[in-house]
């Protein structure tokens, strides 16, 4: 269990909402807005969280996870974008090493 | 810069995502509301109804069931198809003048804010249901787009990318087109093309 928690009732209930809403909308919407709004939901959680993270944390949701526009697809430059979300998940993946102490060997 | 007003107003508004906490006013919301009223309708058939809300907490849960509103308005009109009028008026339910009439009055009322100083937006990135919950919409109401509307905050998201450089040139063909005429594409295939 985490030593605390870093959303609030009413935070998780509009990230919740959020997810569900986009699943009915994405029926009918563009494949391209898929990421999108998965992006708008780890941009909104990353907001409601990020002055009760570690610091370490907070530099990975202030500085890589921002990177990539609100409004961006890959509908104007796909390589492009898939390169930009390839870097987003490497920082991802390597605060969770660190975070998750796996370099430590931390089991 | 153009000297006509009009023309001006329709060159520079533009969909504005980041917006302060100061308030719409109801004056103002209501001038908006009078423009719609002057949007070009069907047969001046006037099917739709339009929802003004400025209530800071249905706004926040509008905005939690609406994927697409990355902005947080100060004021919001909902655009809603009347379907018992539509019934009553002997329309098909597939009418596309419905939905043609949604983006007249859309487009009047985004102007009509900009004329005024106020940022805006359209949203149509929401399941119906949601919205319909939120507002306790009669059944007979459908909703179909927001109008979202605040003052603009620095920065924001940049617009949406585009495959190209649009120009009034790139979106128009003159006349007539020349060569063989071709034949219109069955239903179903239409249907599949426009995926």
């Amino acid at each position: 269990m985490p030593e605390k928690l870093v959303l609030t009732e009413d935070e998780a209930l509009e990230l919740l909402s959020f997810l569900v809403m986009a699943a009915r909308t994405m029926v009918g919407e563009p494949n391209e807005y898929a990421p999108l709004r998965l992006l708008t939901a780890a941009g909104r959680l990353s907001d409601f969280i990020v002055e009760r993270v570690t610091p370490e944390t907070r530099v990975l949701l202030s500085g890589p996870l921002k990177q990539i526009p609100q409004t961006a697809t890959r509908m104007a430059d796909a390589d492009g974008y898939a390169k930009q979300l390839d870097a987003v998940c490497a920082a991802v993946a390597q605060h969770l090493v660190r975070h998750f102490g796996l370099e430590r060997g931390i089991r | 810069m153009s000297s006509n007003p009009v023309l001006e107003a329709i060159r520079t508004r533009r969909v504005v995502r980041a917006l302060t906490d100061e308030p719409v006013g109801r004056a103002q919301l209501e001038d908006i509301l009078k423009a719609g009223r002057w949007a070009p309708s069907g047969g001046n058939r006037r099917l739709h109804r339009y929802v003004a809300v400025h209530d800071p907490l249905t706004l926040r849960l509008l905005r939690m069931v609406s994927p697409g509103m990355l902005q947080k308005p100060q004021a919001i009109v909902l655009i809603c198809i009347d379907w018992q009028r539509v019934g009553a008026y002997g329309l098909s339910s597939t009418s596309t003048g419905l939905y043609v009439d949604v983006g007249t009055a859309a487009q009047t009322m985004l102007l009509a804010a900009h004329s005024l100083g106020l940022a805006s937006g359209i949203v149509t990135s929401f399941p119906k249901a949601g919205v319909r919950a939120v507002l306790n919409l009669p059944a007979q109401l459908s909703p179909e787009l927001f109008v979202c509307l605040g003052h603009a905050a620095p920065g924001g998201p940049a617009p949406m990318r585009t495959w190209g450089k649009i120009t009034w040139q790139s979106l128009v063909d003159w006349e007539r087109f020349p060569g063989t005429p071709s034949a219109a594409p069955e239903p179903a295939q239409a249907e599949s093309e426009r995926l």
